[in-house]
């Protein structure tokens, strides 16, 4: 991955005259953690990085977009935003205009071939309390991590996101531009998910209950999914209140299956709201069980094609009804 | 001030010892986590003192805490406060017994809560002071110090293979003498070698802010085009306030039960949330993350000193370290001195 390509397109991007501003990544205030950049025309486009350490999906923005105020006259306006894709973002932004969510003509969109990002978690705990920003580069299977002038080579594998081993579309899908070589589409693998299914039902229940007592609801994993925009949420609604207040075990089982099955035939596997859990749930091994169904049952893939019919708006007389008949 | 010595094998006599009396809290590694739990078996289960808790303040605030039941002929059941066992929670940051510090004006206010009250009185906290500051610790730039003794009864420092024990309250002095067997007085080479630590610490901590005046500044820049920059990759979760030891915001909520009756809790809130200042006729003051961030900032840094004196922030970098996309309130700050 080129980081003064990047800049050269994005920099493409901003002087043209539709494009209002750009959403990218720069360096955050410590350690491992990179920050979202919003920069305007004539911005500095310097503080624009890419790296294995960009391991957040910028799209969510997109959707949060006219919520902000005094941006709301701009957006009226017929100008789009710019903003940097990877692979798993690419499948996004194609649901969000499979959906109509948000249209075509809005997106201005920088594709990075993406070789996998890093797993916030594993690279802390071997580097824990690092306060510097640090900058990795991806070197023959290995990451070269440099922070308080100090370098250290670790194997990809060590710190490389579990999410990202079983990434199928490491190119973007969709774009205006592409930033790096193409990499090839890679099979599906839901051995995981295969193996969690063949666990008996008490043992996957007890599993869950163990891992929903956590939750404390901070919303965190539906804030930050691309593809929980609805402006009226069921989880806020006072009256009907669909759901307590109160946090148990029972009402967070409840908050989640509302979470997940919205999710059903559209979640695209970025990983989001696995990776900004407070209390490390799982979240993915839920979302790609949808997956895995979509798919098996139906032969469905979201995300791959932004003219394609969502999955569950369509049917077909050959779909399996195995649940009724 | 009584200083001793706790040999690092005696911990889990100590501790037994305690939780025979005592509903004994104490980090504790779950699935690569720590939580702050109750300990219930401390023969088999050890605290983990080498992480930070994602969150304390519920052993003393519980998350979701019911207030009283009813039924339709207006039969209310509330709660005994006797009922509430004695606490300790044991293996609390500096920051954290800070914390309690802060929240006890809140709850005692003009009209006392009885249920933080309750459980607030019967803890007793035994501290463990941070030798090594973790990456996003900053206590000392709001008055708080990594091997601090504000609000506790003990205050453990870490030796290697014994700790020293400071004894720092007539509670604390009371449950060392039911295990007084335990303890020796520490030598005064010790007590030096603590203190030593103790002024490493302090100076490792990596991320300082100068906050003279903030308040000041802050009353002069609300209306500054700084907070809507700040704003823009706030996703507008609860981590920050639910992580945070001094966040104490509450909503009430009135909940059918079983056999017709209903109950009435009280459960945490978060000012991050649209809902939160939602009115009944639609009409919400704070519409944007903008509003919703310059009030978590505000109320920290001005509101709180206007009303009770003191930051409403401990330093403990938690809402930093958990923010999943970096908004960093040192960094916030920083964007308002520089506002001013």
């Amino acid at each position: 991955m080129s980081v003064q390509k990047l800049k050269d397109e994005a920099a493409r991007a901003l002087g043209r005259k539709d494009v209002k501003y750009l959403i990218g990544y720069k360096k955050g205030s410590y350690g491992f953690r990179v920050s979202p950049a919003f920069i305007e025309p004539k911005e500095d486009i310097e503080q624009l990085i890419i790296s294995p350490l960009c391991n957040m999906s910028l799209v969510k923005y997109v959707m949060m977009e006219e919520t902000l105020p005094g941006l709301t006259e701009q957006a009226m306006k017929p100008s789009k935003i710019a903003i940097v894709a990877r692979g798993c973002d690419s499948r996004a932004i194609n649901l969000l205009i499979e959906e109509k969510g948000v249209p075509r003509d809005k997106l201005y969109i920088i594709g990075v071939s993406c070789k996998g990002v890093i797993d916030q978690r594993k690279i802390e705990a071997l580097f824990p309390q690092v306060t510097e920003p640090a900058e990795v580069t991806e070197e023959n299977g290995n990451y070269i991590i440099s922070f308080q002038g100090e370098s250290h080579t670790v194997p990809k594998e060590e710190l490389l996101a579990e999410l990202c081993k079983v990434c199928q579309y490491p190119t973007p899908l969709i774009y205006d531009k592409l930033i790096g070589d193409k990499l090839p589409a890679r099979p599906a693998n839901y051995d995981d998910i295969a193996a969690f299914e063949a666990l008996p039902v008490e043992e996957r229940l007890a599993y869950w209950q163990q891992q929903f007592t956590k939750c404390v609801r901070c919303y965190a994993c539906r804030n930050v999914c691309p593809l929980c925009y609805s402006t009226i949420c069921s989880l806020d609604s006072l009256s009907p209140q669909w759901l307590r207040r109160s946090v148990d075990t029972s009402e967070n089982f409840m908050f989640q299956i509302i979470r997940t099955f919205h999710l059903a035939g559209r979640c695209i596997g970025c990983g989001e709201c696995e990776r900004v859990c407070p209390m490390n749930l799982p979240l993915m091994k839920l979302n790609r069980k949808l997956e895995k169904d979509a798919k098996e049952l139906f032969g469905y893939e979201s995300g791959k094609d932004p003219k394609a019919k969502s999955l569950l708006t369509t049917f077909h007389t050959e779909d399996p009804q195995g649940f009724i008949l | 001030m009584d200083v001793l010595i706790l040999q690092k094998d005696s911990i889990k006599d100590f501790l037994s010892s305690l939780s025979t009396d005592y509903l004994l809290w104490a980090p504790i590694e779950k699935d690569g986590d720590t939580l702050f739990q109750p300990l219930l078996d401390c023969n088999n289960n050890s605290p983990d003192l080498a992480h930070q808790a994602i969150i304390i303040k519920h052993s003393i605030f519980p998350q979701t805490e019911p207030l009283y039941s009813y039924d339709q002929n207006d039969q209310i059941q509330a709660p005994d406060a006797q009922d509430i066992k004695q606490n300790i929670l044991f293996g609390v940051r500096p920051c954290d017994a800070r914390s309690f510090s802060l929240l006890d004006p809140v709850f005692k206010g003009d009209v006392p809560d009885p249920y933080y009250l309750a459980r607030r009185n019967k803890a007793l906290l035994i501290g463990m002071a941070c030798t090594k500051p973790f990456a996003n610790c900053f206590c000392t730039s709001v008055g708080g110090n990594p091997c601090g003794q504000e609000g506790l009864d003990l205050l453990c420092t870490d030796l290697g293979d014994r700790y020293l024990v400071a004894v720092l309250s007539e509670k604390g002095k009371e449950i060392i003498n039911k295990t007084s067997s335990l303890f020796i007085a520490a030598p005064a080479e010790e007590i030096k070698q603590g203190a030593e630590l103790a002024q490493n610490a302090e100076r490792s901590m990596k991320r300082r802010i100068d906050l003279a005046g903030v308040t000041d500044t802050l009353g002069r820049i609300f209306e500054n085009p700084v907070w809507k920059k700040m704003a823009l990759k706030c996703i507008g979760c609860g981590i920050c306030t639910y992580t945070c030891p001094t966040c104490y915001c509450f909503d009430m909520q009135d909940e059918p039960m079983a056999k017709k009756r209903g109950r009435r809790v009280r459960v945490w809130d978060s000012c991050m949330y649209k809902e939160y200042t939602l009115h009944a006729s639609g009409h919400n003051p704070r519409p944007t993350r903008v509003e919703r961030l310059k009030n978590r900032i505000y109320h920290k840094f001005k509101f709180n000193v206007d009303t009770f004196g003191t930051f409403g922030c401990v330093g403990c970098g938690r809402c930093i370290t958990l923010c999943p996309v970096n908004e960093d309130i040192i960094e916030n700050l920083l964007a308002v001195k520089g506002a001013a």
